[in-house]
């Protein structure tokens, strides 16, 4: 682009004014939640719901025999895993380590009303043939799995973030919608101009292009204060969550949405420009 | 004094001469009718109509121009003088008809071909439509950027022309904070920087004085000694009798009478 087809660019963005500033606050507000649905998104895989995440498998047995045996059922039948018998007295402390609000009617209890329990400690893999195997054993009267925990949080996120998604979208529409007013606002301010640059030998693409740039800049300004806004976050939430990362992949492409939506509003705000015979 | 060119009916002889162009397309009909229609120079119409909203504006007009004329187009307000050069440099089609300008058949011309069609031509405008939030400098220089001139290029071409114009030292100034006698001329820099074959005028001394018209005309007129063919659309009878030349008057978008004028 030569020094004119700048200077034009410059020009634009000073006259897109309020509308403008608008355009980009609402780049900067979708492309800010869409980078933390991602980033939480990408989180909560990796820290909650990875497939090769260890799982816990609780079995209550009807008795502290009963638990022993079983005990030694899991050990023999597979070794190598960790196994822990929880007695109905750890099972009653641990609960009133929980619920500490709870404590003192929980440790007035008689024990003999807390079961014991067996913890076995397993991978993916490993679960899906133990917890069969527990719930078909006569001395277990229950088996829950960290696993199912695990799905019903992973049902939860994928429809929380469908949604998200979905507002995040909207407003990248919203943005493209706001770009596409400025930019009709810029072409009928300066029709009188564009049709001198036609007479004089200008092409469809030397008039075009700088209100394709000013669009894409608008949307590119927003998507780079969206990053910030999500570099922020990340910083300010760091002691809380340290594993908590924005990846560079989001980074990078917030500014390239931003800009994608801009040119696709220009586009359609430059379907305003009259046409020629 | 009028002197006839064409004769009073104003038919354009058949010219069959050296300098006649063969038309690019020979294989159609369109082709063949050109072929018969053989181009003399700079601009060539053949049987052009225009109408708007069903109210014709030219009718049947057929004419032509020598590369290196000196024409004026002259005749009453509504008479087709200025959808006459609207056609001339495309910013319309005719409803039929054959107009070749510079050698290009603009009937057959591809919209992308408009712009490096326009760029050979140099348009001026009663109402100057110089780019307002450009500095005169940047006017000039516009239509240098569009054949990706180097800026020092840009800005050296654009003074020299300013410089012939007498305005150099407005190269920073806005259009608005010029007179009109100086947008005209910067009008015509503009038209002038890129050394065009052709040069259409529409009614260029309409927003001046009688002495900036008769500059004004004596400018065109120096154009046209370089070399460049020069078309004036005006109302005004003095102008052309103070500057004499070819004239084609045209009433009820007609021409109706093809001549020279000289001064009374």
């Amino acid at each position: 682009m030569n020094r004119h087809a700048w200077q034009e660019i410059k020009r634009q963005l000073r006259e897109s004014g309020a509308a403008g500033i608008v355009a980009v606050v609402l780049v900067a507000v979708a492309s800010a939640w869409g980078g933390i649905l991602w980033t939480v998104h990408s989180w909560v895989q990796t820290e909650l719901l990875a497939g090769n995440r260890p799982a816990t498998v609780v079995a209550i047995a009807r008795g502290p025999a009963e638990a022993a045996a079983l005990h030694d059922a899991i050990r023999a039948n597979m070794p190598g895993v960790a196994t822990a018998t929880l007695a109905p007295r750890k099972v009653q402390e641990e609960l009133a380590s929980w619920f500490p609000e709870l404590a003192t009617v929980l440790l007035t209890l008689d024990e003999r009303s807390f079961p014991p329990l067996v913890e076995v400690e397993v991978t993916a893999a490993q679960e899906e043939t133990l917890v069969p195997w527990l719930q078909a054993r006569p001395e277990v009267t229950l088996v829950e799995s960290s696993r199912a925990w695990q799905s019903r949080l992973e049902h939860t996120v994928s429809r929380f973030l469908i949604a998200g998604f979905a507002l995040a979208l909207a407003l990248l529409v919203g943005c493209g919608v706001v770009v596409l007013l400025v930019v009709r606002l810029l072409v009928l301010a300066h029709a009188d101009e564009i049709a001198i640059m036609r007479l004089i030998g200008a092409h469809e693409g030397d008039i075009r292009r700088p209100y394709l740039f000013c669009g894409s800049l608008l949307g590119a300004t927003g998507g780079v204060l969206g990053a910030s806004i999500l570099v922020g976050l990340e910083v300010a939430l760091r002691g809380m969550l340290p594993t908590l990362e924005v990846s560079s992949w989001v980074l990078g492409g917030l500014p390239f949405g931003g800009a994608l939506a801009g040119v696709a509003g220009a586009a359609f705000g430059l379907a305003s420009l009259p046409s020629e015979p | 004094m009028l002197h006839s060119r064409f004769g009073d009916t104003g038919e354009i002889p058949n010219c069959t001469g050296a300098r006649a162009r063969p038309p690019q397309r020979t294989a159609t009909d369109r082709g063949l009718a050109l072929a018969e229609f053989v181009l003399p120079g700079m601009i060539a119409l053949n049987g052009i109509t225009k109408s708007y909203n069903g109210r014709p504006a030219l009718r049947g007009i057929s004419t032509a121009v020598d590369r290196g004329e000196f024409i004026y187009l002259t005749g009453p307000s509504g008479a087709g003088k200025s959808t006459f050069l609207r056609l001339l440099y495309r910013a319309e089609l005719p409803d039929s008809g054959v107009i070749m300008v510079n050698g290009a058949d603009l009937m057959m011309m591809r919209r992308r071909e408009v712009a490096e069609f326009r760029r050979r031509l140099g348009v001026v405008f009663q109402d100057f439509k110089l780019l307002r939030r450009r500095t005169v400098g940047e006017n000039v220089t516009f239509v240098l950027s569009l054949l990706n001139l180097p800026d020092r290029e840009q800005q050296r071409r654009a003074y020299l022309v300013l410089k012939q114009m007498g305005l150099q030292h407005r190269m920073h100034a806005y259009p608005d904070e010029l007179s009109g006698g100086e947008q005209q001329r910067v009008a015509i820099a503009r038209a002038l920087v890129l050394q065009p074959d052709l040069i259409l005028a529409d009614e260029p001394s309409g927003n001046l004085d009688p002495e900036r018209s008769h500059e004004l005309l004596e400018l065109l007129k120096t154009i046209n000694y370089q070399g460049t063919t020069v078309v004036v659309a005006t109302h005004d009878r003095t102008l052309i009798e103070a500057h004499p030349a070819r004239t084609l008057f045209l009433e009820h978008g007609r021409v109706v009478r093809d001549a020279w004028v000289t001064a009374p």
